[in-house]
């Protein structure tokens, strides 16, 4: 993308929020936290060569990090700083053994991490149990109590930390190193690079991203209980890198924005009067599960790449 | 001692459940080297469908073979959609059953809601070394033994079952003296659906099943398919007894709320151990 457009998309953004009626601000909240593990998982498929099943539980461990200091009158910014720092090292310390596997031993190895850490804190009577941790108080930066336009800001920072952060690796020497390992990891290892290391550090920025997400999300929902963080949740964030697109920059922020716009639209639809009470859940399952398998078998390098080279990217593989 | 008894019969029959699910992936994953995602999909679709039928006034016996059917035809569909491209990569094929263990909800949910469903059993109690066990367990761990007698001699003895085997040992040797390999791994996908379908109509009536209750089925099944590297069902059918007695054996001393974790932790140290002996899993060539 060239400056221009993306100072285009910074500025339209930005300018958003004021605009948007609460209900929608909340869905622009929730898209570009979304957005910001998304940017994570498609570093760590995409570069990395590897699916994680499980990334919402770093999104759980930072959103705890940040409450539960905060619930226990520690100041919140600080408990915004520790969620992505929790994330990271809970990573570093899952990642030192699960990372020796790959494919689908490490996907099944991710989910049964998020299943455990489900399971542990639905027990933890000092993180609110399977009832949930409540009374969480607001974010307050310098003093300035932050409100729903706030919050908007906030995430909107956070995605641009995380698009910064992104960039840089992919550019940077570290990255070509995953990029070749994720292509032969064997003649990557021989040139030099070390897969082993490379393959951890991307894994705890990825959880460190989801962490920082973690942190606002508990802060602006101000409630936290273990069902906020379902398997289903760490699906989706697979299903939007790749919607999206792997490997590109674009392609999380894109993925994001259409399957929550998407997934929105048919909520509005399905709580219509007259529809069964079932209606909502059944139609966002059946659009994640179509717009995968779609993505997956027609469009492999997702929407970005198609859209950029219609030709290329298309049924040809 | 009693107890202990008890809890080995019981063990031993929700592991039967874990060991079908197992066995049903390692099917899959051996002709095709895909690690099938919707197998727990196809014990709640066979289950949910059963307590339909019983509760339309079929009887026992139909209904369950009507689940069963309904598995097998899940798995086939799964199969077509999975490797039904050429040139699919098994890591294509496993977020393609991902995707198509999702939709299974949105089918679930729609015809049979979100609520828990069940449906009786075999009834009574059985008496075994003086523990009181409900006699359906003794049920599944007797269809267990035979559904898996019957494979050993369908794998090793019959023409189509050594195709298949000859699929799992070397596809490329096995195309070369004219076996249809993804005619075999469509087969593969239908025995696995079966298999899956079996296990969710015989656990059912002890453990009630809801349209996410595949999370667990998945997990476990894989966990104890693992064991023998994907490959080998024997194996998976000890690493599934395995997992259940150590999960009831947990349960029944006190520590109910940590079987999950019994389970997932023996999964990942089986693992990280295979890994650490054998080295990365070799990679294919691209």
């Amino acid at each position: 993308m060239n400056r221009w457009a993306l100072a285009g998309v910074a500025v339209v953004t930005l300018a958003l929020p004021p605009l948007l009626p609460e209900r929608h601000l909340a869905t622009f909240v929730l898209l570009l936290l979304a957005a910001t593990v998304t940017v994570g998982v498609s570093l760590l498929m995409g570069y990395a060569g590897q699916v994680s099943l499980g990334q919402a539980s770093f999104y759980a461990i930072g959103a705890y990090a940040a409450a539960l200091p905060a619930v226990h009158g520690v100041p919140s910014l600080l408990g915004l700083v520790l969620a992505p720092v929790a994330a990271a090292v809970a990573a570093v310390l899952l990642g030192a053994p699960l990372l020796r596997l790959r494919g689908h031993h490490l996907a099944f190895a991710t989910l049964a991490v998020q299943l455990i850490l489900l399971s542990l804190l639905a027990q933890a009577d000092w993180a609110g149990g399977a009832i949930g941790l409540q009374g969480i108080p607001r974010l307050t930066i310098l003093g300035f109590e932050l409100r729903d336009l706030g919050y908007a800001y906030a995430a909107w920072s956070v995605l641009a930390i995380a698009l910064l952060i992104a960039r840089n690796v992919v550019d940077s020497r570290p990255g070509r190193a995953l990029r070749a390992a994720a292509t032969s990891e064997t003649a990557a290892a021989a040139s030099g690079v070390a897969v082993g290391r490379h393959r951890l550090a991307v894994f705890t920025l990825s959880a460190a991203l989801a962490g920082l997400a973690g942190g606002v999300y508990a802060f602006y929902l101000g409630y936290l209980s273990p069902g906020s963080f379902p398997v289903l949740l760490s699906i989706e964030f697979v299903v939007m890198a790749v919607v999206g697109g792997l490997g590109t920059l674009a392609g999380p922020v894109v993925g994001a924005t259409v399957i929550i716009l998407l997934v929105q639209l048919l909520n509005t639809l399905g709580t219509q009067p007259g529809m069964p009470d079932y209606a909502p859940s059944v139609l966002s399952y059946a659009v994640y599960a179509l717009l995968l398998i779609t993505c997956v078998l027609y469009l492999p390098k997702g929407l970005v790449p198609a859209l950029r080279h219609p030709r290329k990217a298309g049924i040809t593989r | 001692m009693s107890d202990l008894i008890g809890y080995l019969i019981t063990g031993l029959g929700i592991g039967a459940g874990f060991a079908l699910v197992a066995s049903g992936l390692v099917a899959i994953h051996r002709v095709t080297r895909v690690v099938n995602f919707a197998q727990g999909g196809f014990a709640v679709l066979a289950a949910l469908l059963t307590s339909t039928l019983l509760s339309a006034g079929l009887p026992h016996g139909v209904a369950e073979l009507g689940g069963v059917a309904l598995g097998a035809l899940a798995g086939l569909i799964v199969g077509v959609v999975a490797i039904g491209r050429p040139d699919t990569s098994p890591g294509t094929s496993l977020i393609v059953t991902l995707g198509l263990g999702v939709l299974a909800y949105a089918i679930e949910v729609l015809i049979w809601g979100d609520q828990p469903r069940s449906f009786p059993g075999v009834p009574g109690v059985a008496e075994v070394g003086g523990a009181r066990i409900p006699a359906h367990y003794l049920l599944i761990i007797a269809v267990t033994a035979v559904v898996f007698a019957l494979m050993t001699w369908f794998f090793g003895g019959t023409d189509l079952g050594r195709a298949l085997t000859a699929c799992a040992s070397n596809r490329y040797a096995a195309q070369v003296v004219g076996i249809d390999v993804r005619r075999m791994g469509l087969l593969a996908f239908t025995i696995g659906g079966a298999l899956g379908g079996l296990a969710g109509v015989l656990t059912t009536p002890v453990q009630q099943v809801t349209f996410d209750s595949d999370v667990t089925l998945i997990v476990n099944g894989f966990a104890a398919a693992v064991l023998g590297g994907l490959t080998r069902p024997t194996i998976a059918l000890a690493g599934g007894l395995l997992l259940g007695v150590t999960q009831t054996v947990v349960a029944g001393y006190g520590g109910g709320a940590y079987q999950t974790e019994v389970a997932l932790v023996l999964m990942l140290t089986v693992m990280i151990v295979q890994a650490a002996r054998t080295g990365p899993v070799p990679e294919t060539a691209r």
